[in-house]
């Protein structure tokens, strides 16, 4: 070690990171490159914006209700969440550490100048198409038609191509929403939730807040009163979304918070995948982001739901980045239907999130599998909720945790399997690896079983992940240990690069991470 | 009672009061008093604390009143082994000590560390006298102690220090008998110092025990610790373990079979305050209809000090009817590299084709059942040693008793 003179122990001053033997080193790059000085998204763009006051009061509440037209029952949800949110306290039981906020020094509402929700990509300013661009989300159909190797391909390889639509949320809007025209051919509604609420209010309201409620926890509550755009998806009975819908959302403002609202629904035997991207401008204050995403999945229905979170993690002395609390939840609401959350986390300077499934339908299946990488100050402390009501309910867990620098890295669940689960099944793996000897790495998994018959494991037994699988490795000559890395690794590898092109970039980064030397 | 006492406890419930009564009665003492506040902070600890979410002493402990069935039988009591019994009367000194044990029995309160992680703790050396033994270097030294009523409220706390080199083998039978029992029980395990305990838990469907125990081992110690619990209408068996020099080991196992109306909960704390010290741990437990087992592990490996750590954990649990409940959190907390820790849990019912081959042999399901049930939980109870006979066949008794 030649750090601190050479001395064995090096001290809190030493700025260097030792990492142990063992520890794969396509791996330790890979992080590197994730460092927040490597973060391409931190530019800034220059626009005219309309703000509400700063600063959150009833006034503000009502600001983003008139803004955005709405009919007094939505005013009265919001004011309702309002109200409660004043009597809540901020939690504090997740393993990460903060100033405390001030929530009066946001901006509640940020919009560019004559938003109002431009009518065609043609009136959207092209500095905002500029940074979509720049982000490599292409919101000219013509552009995603031809993929992102653009010009290389030609048009009949290009069609070939799954192709993705795109709703691009900037602040508190929504800028455009790409491939409309062609998926309501299909039935599918895909629109900005603002306009959801004008076109489709009894939609709207009949699954607003039933997954999540206004009263659910203390960020749900404020994002229940102050949300301003998101994404609206409803694919009805018997659709196949013809392709994969999309939202990127983007922070630009200063001291502006986003609060974004997504609810897609599922109806009977439909199937939806659903992804999302998130990166903000480097500043040296932290902004605040409070989502709320609800998921219903009706009788065979199916959502698949991934998320490339980017968002600025803040410099390597911990200033600045994103403090992300975000509230997900996905309802299995019908018999034998699924939901599947895939998230890849390298993004934000606090993360708490912990996207989950309430398995209410008999026969449903929820899936978690998360990647999430920390470096420098970074504190994420993520992870699941499966809920098993329904009979014969199965859930999987597979998640990685990767902590680098002086970053805190936590993984969070709860399996809870209530009385009427019969033949409930569980399977949780979480891996952890530690770069360096500064960082931390932490499990807290609550597993609740109140079913005799259920089965549940938490790494138990490596042969359960798939006894074929692995036989089929093992008898090839291949160790256990080895086997069963191929297997996970392989698994979620299949998961990622099923991400579209636009999405995959980050994602493919961390596809060569590998958990040799993890600690538990 | 002042109304300053009566506050120490927000929204007290009838146990509470009843407690803080208790206190007011003891010669006043500064420690006393320190350790009494420490539980004051919490009061009986119940779901809005995060460790005891699902053991929830504030509902639990009712009225304070003798319970009727009186505390069970011991099965660890032997014959020629010196015995030190707490009651609700008091403590009571053996009449033999073995050779290289001293005791002594102050009726003053001792300082405890970490008192406001451990309510329970901090309640039972607020509420008791302190009985401190020193076990000198030398041969294996045999102890045993019992926690038993009849009476409302049985606080004990029992202080060891084992001197470099010390041997010691402890069994402790916690039978209940009182409304309330909380016991403290600390070990000091200086260099190379060996510590076998072994713990039996039972109590009434009426009766709350915690039994709470802090160990610190220096360099080169080592404990083995075995427990079998039968719950009551809630226990806690709490082990608070710190490594606190190189090279310390430990074992932590627990087997706990918990029937209807009985809730039994194991927690471990485990902090690897020195490099390369090792934990291994089993937990096994089986349930019946109406019974709930919690299981809480945690392992704690600070930066820098942790380095080099080996620790693994396990749980698995059996439900062996519809109607029980199996909570478990195997909880690891690592701020250091070079390590290796690892935890498995599971909870489910017994394997259909094991049942199906033993009873294909003409053995009734219910013996079938008790079989494997046994052979599921035996491997928690092997470090026993001399006492692990003892327990397979209290754990036998109860599964022919149930089944």
């Amino acid at each position: 070690m030649d750090c601190c003179g050479g001395m064995d122990e090096h001290d809190e001053t030493c700025t260097e990171v030792k990492v142990k033997d063992g520890v794969d080193a396509g791996t330790v790059a890979a992080a590197k490159r994730l460092e927040s000085e490597n973060y391409s998204a931190g530019f800034v763009t220059d626009i005219e914006m309309d703000f509400a006051p700063k600063g959150l009061t009833e006034d503000t509440v009502r600001f983003i209700s008139a803004k955005k037209e709405e009919p007094d029952w939505l005013l009265e949800y919001r004011l309702e969440a309002y109200r409660r949110w004043l009597t809540l306290e901020e939690p504090t039981w997740a393993r990460v550490n903060y100033p405390k906020i001030d929530y009066q020094a946001y901006y509640y509402y940020a919009a560019p100048k004559n938003s109002a929700k431009y009518k065609s990509l043609d009136e959207v300013p092209k500095e905002i198409l500029d940074t979509y661009a720049k982000l490599g989300i292409p919101l000219r159909e013509a552009e995603v038609l031809l993929g992102v190797e653009g010009a290389a391909e030609t048009a009949a390889t290009a069609r070939e191509k799954p192709r993705v639509a795109v709703d691009a949320v900037f602040d508190s809007v929504s800028v455009a929403t790409t491939f409309r025209e062609e998926l309501k051919k299909a039935g599918v509604i895909f629109m900005s939730i603002s306009e959801a609420v004008q076109e489709y209010p009894d939609l709207v309201k009949k699954y607003l807040g039933t997954v999540v409620p206004a009263t659910d926890n203390f960020f749900a509550t404020l994002n229940a009163a102050v949300f301003s755009d998101g994404t609206f998806v409803y694919v009805p009975k018997g659709v196949r979304c013809p392709m994969e819908l999309s939202t990127y959302f983007r922070m630009n403002a200063e001291s502006t918070g986003q609060f974004e609202r997504t609810l897609i629904i599922a109806d009977e035997g439909a199937y939806v995948s659903y992804l999302e991207g998130c990166t903000a401008p480097m500043r040296d204050e932290n902004q605040l982001h409070a989502a709320v995403v609800e998921l219903v999945a009706l009788d065979d229905a199916e959502i698949k739901y991934s998320t490339v979170q980017n968002w600025w993690p803040g410099d390597e002395n911990g200033k600045g980045g994103i403090y992300n609390f975000v509230t997900k939840r996905g309802d299995c609401r019908g018999a034998r239907s699924k939901i599947s959350w895939t998230q890849v986390e390298t993004g934000s300077a606090i993360t708490w999130k912990y996207p989950s499934c309430v398995l209410r339908g008999d026969d449903s299946v929820g899936e978690f599998y998360s990647i999430a990488v920390t470096n420098g100050r970074q504190q994420a402390d993520t992870g699941t909720k499966m809920i098993h009501l329904g009979k014969r309910t199965k859930s999987r867990i597979i998640s990685k945790g990767i902590s680098a620098g002086r970053s805190d890295n936590t993984y969070r669940g709860l399996v809870s399997v209530h009385k009427k689960a019969e033949g409930a099944r569980n399977f949780t793996q979480c891996d952890s690896l530690l770069i360096g000897d500064k960082c931390g790495a932490h499990t807290v998994p609550y597993v609740e079983n109140r079913r005799a018959d259920a089965q549940l494991e938490h790494e138990a037994t490596t042969t359960k992940l798939s006894e074929d699988q692995l036989f089929y490795v093992r008898q090839r000559g291949i160790g256990e240990e080895q086997a069963v890395a191929l297997l996970v690794n392989g698994f979620v590898r299949e998961v990622l690069q099923e991400l579209p092109m636009e999405f995959a970039v980050e994602a493919q980064k961390l596809l060569e991470v590998s958990l040799e030397g993890s600690v538990g | 009672m002042s109304t300053a006492l009566k506050d120490l406890i927000r929204n007290p419930t009838v146990a509470e009061l009843e407690l803080v009564a208790r206190y007011a009665a003891l010669k006043a003492d500064a420690r006393r008093e320190r350790l009494f506040e420490a539980f004051a902070q919490t009061g009986l600890p119940g779901r809005r604390a995060e460790n005891w979410r699902w053991s929830d002493f504030k509902t639990a402990v009712g009225q304070l009143d003798t319970p009727k069935a009186p505390p069970a039988r011991d099965p660890l009591a032997r014959d020629g082994v010196s015995t030190l019994r707490f009651t609700p009367a008091g403590f009571v000194a053996p009449a033999s000590l073995p050779a290289g044990l001293r005791l002594l029995a102050k009726e003053d309160v001792q300082a405890m560390g970490g008192a406001e992680e451990a309510p329970l703790g901090a309640l039972a050396a607020a509420l008791s006298g302190t009985v401190l033994v020193d076990v000198s270097a030398g041969a294996a030294v045999h102890l045993h102690m019992v926690f038993q009523g009849p009476g409302a409220i049985n606080a004990a706390r029992v202080v060891f220090l084992l001197r470099p080199g010390a041997q010691l083998h402890v069994s402790e039978s916690h039978l209940g008998g009182a409304a309330f029992s909380t016991a403290l029980v600390e070990f000091t395990l200086n260099k190379g110092a060996h510590l076998h305990r072994t713990l039996y838990q039972a109590g009434g469907a009426d009766e709350a025990q915690a039994v709470t125990a802090l160990i610190e081992q220096d360099e080169g110690a080592e404990s083995v610790q075995t427990v079998l619990a039968l719950g009551a209408r809630i226990a806690r068996i709490e082990s608070r373990l710190v490594h606190r020099e190189t090279g310390s080991k430990a074992t932590l196992n627990a087997a706990y079979l918990a029937g209807a109306g009985r809730h039994a909960d194991i927690t471990t704390h485990v902090r690897h305050g020195a490099p390369a010290c090792t934990t291994r741990q089993a937990t096994k437990g089986a349930v019946l209809a109406g019974g709930r087992g919690v299981f809480q592990g945690k392992f704690l490996v600070p930066r820098t000090s942790g380095q080099q750590t080996d620790a693994s954990m396990q749980h698995n649990a059996l439900l062996l009817e519809e109607g029980a409940e199996v909570f478990a959190k195997p909880e690891l907390e690592i701020l250091a590299d070079d390590v290796q820790c690892a935890h498995g849990n599971t909870s489910g019912a017994l394997d259909g084709a094991q049942l199906f081959y033993l009873r294909q042999r003409g053995i009734p399901l219910a013996q079938a059942r008790a079989m494997l049930t046994e052979a599921f939980i035996a491997e928690a109870l092997e470090g026993a040693g001399e006492l692990e006979e003892v327990l397979r066949h209290e754990a036998q008794a109860w599964l022919s008793h149930v089944s």
